[in-house]
């Protein structure tokens, strides 16, 4: 579950209802500030995960959907930091520079693998095949 | 035989929480020490075969799947697509060298194959 596409499609629903349902609202019953919810819903700010389970309890999401949009939020991290010329093929390595769990980190790289976006072709190398817009 | 099961691995939503459980129960080795920090848990028997413990895909109960060693992962997986399996994870090269693709059974049990490092 991508929890950006979520908010936005939720906000287009709110819309379709009250047609003067403001980003500011939307960001108020998210419990968070329009700057930042607007930032987000660009791209151009990254969901931390706090923000993914505050957003999914709002949403309402399904506790398997809020760790669904959690491992792919994860993911997405990897993706970013994939982009680096520094970056490293290594477990504890990612986790270092992420600040995730060790855990949470492989299972974002099995989601990775499962979503072909993720080929590991040698112990030391790894490809990236499909570019994220993360 | 050819093709044997070599090892096991439980895929837990709580990987911690069980890799403890059978550490204790059966007073199982548990090793991280790996390049990928994967529980590894080892009987120090001859009988048997050894396993791990693999965090969970979100919103999926605790199962357990069976690795087989195959002499060509690849050759593996068209074998196994001609019988109806579906490749769930390619084959991929782990750190340690040693090469696994994850299957789908066509009665949806998921198992994976497995290739001792083919560099050497």
């Amino acid at each position: 579950m991508d929890l950006r596409q979520t908010l936005t499609a939720e906000l287009g629903q709110r819309r379709l209802r009250n047609a003067r349902y403001s980003l500011r609202a939307f960001a108020r019953d998210l419990g968070t500030d329009h700057a930042t919810l607007s930032q987000l819903l660009r791209g151009r700010r990254v969901l931390s995960p706090r923000l993914v389970r505050q957003f999914g309890r709002k949403l309402h999401l399904s506790t398997a959907d809020i760790a669904d949009a959690s491992e792919q939020h994860h993911a997405d991290a990897i993706l970013r930091l994939s982009r680096l010329a520094s970056f490293r093929p290594n477990s504890r390595w990612i986790a270092t520079r992420t600040g995730l769990s060790l855990d949470s980190v492989n299972a974002a790289l099995a989601r990775l693998l499962h979503q072909r976006q993720l080929v590991m072709e040698s112990a030391t190398q790894w490809k990236f095949p499909h570019p994220h817009h993360a | 035989m050819p093709n044997p099961v070599v090892r096991w691995q439980i895929l837990s939503p709580e990987p911690n929480q069980a890799a403890a459980f059978y550490q204790k129960l059966f007073a199982w080795k548990l090793d991280q020490a790996n390049a990928l920090g994967y529980r590894e848990l080892r009987s120090g028997s001859d009988a048997g075969i050894d396993g791990g413990v693999w965090p969970a895909p979100p919103g999926v109960k605790s199962f357990v799947q069976l690795f087989i060693e195959v002499p060509d992962v690849a050759a593996c997986i068209t074998r196994a697509t001609e019988l109806g399996a579906q490749v769930l994870i390619p084959k991929s090269v782990l750190p340690d060298g040693d090469a696994m693709a994850v299957l789908l059974d066509p009665t949806g049990i998921s198992f994976a194959v497995c290739q001792t490092n083919p560099q050497l």
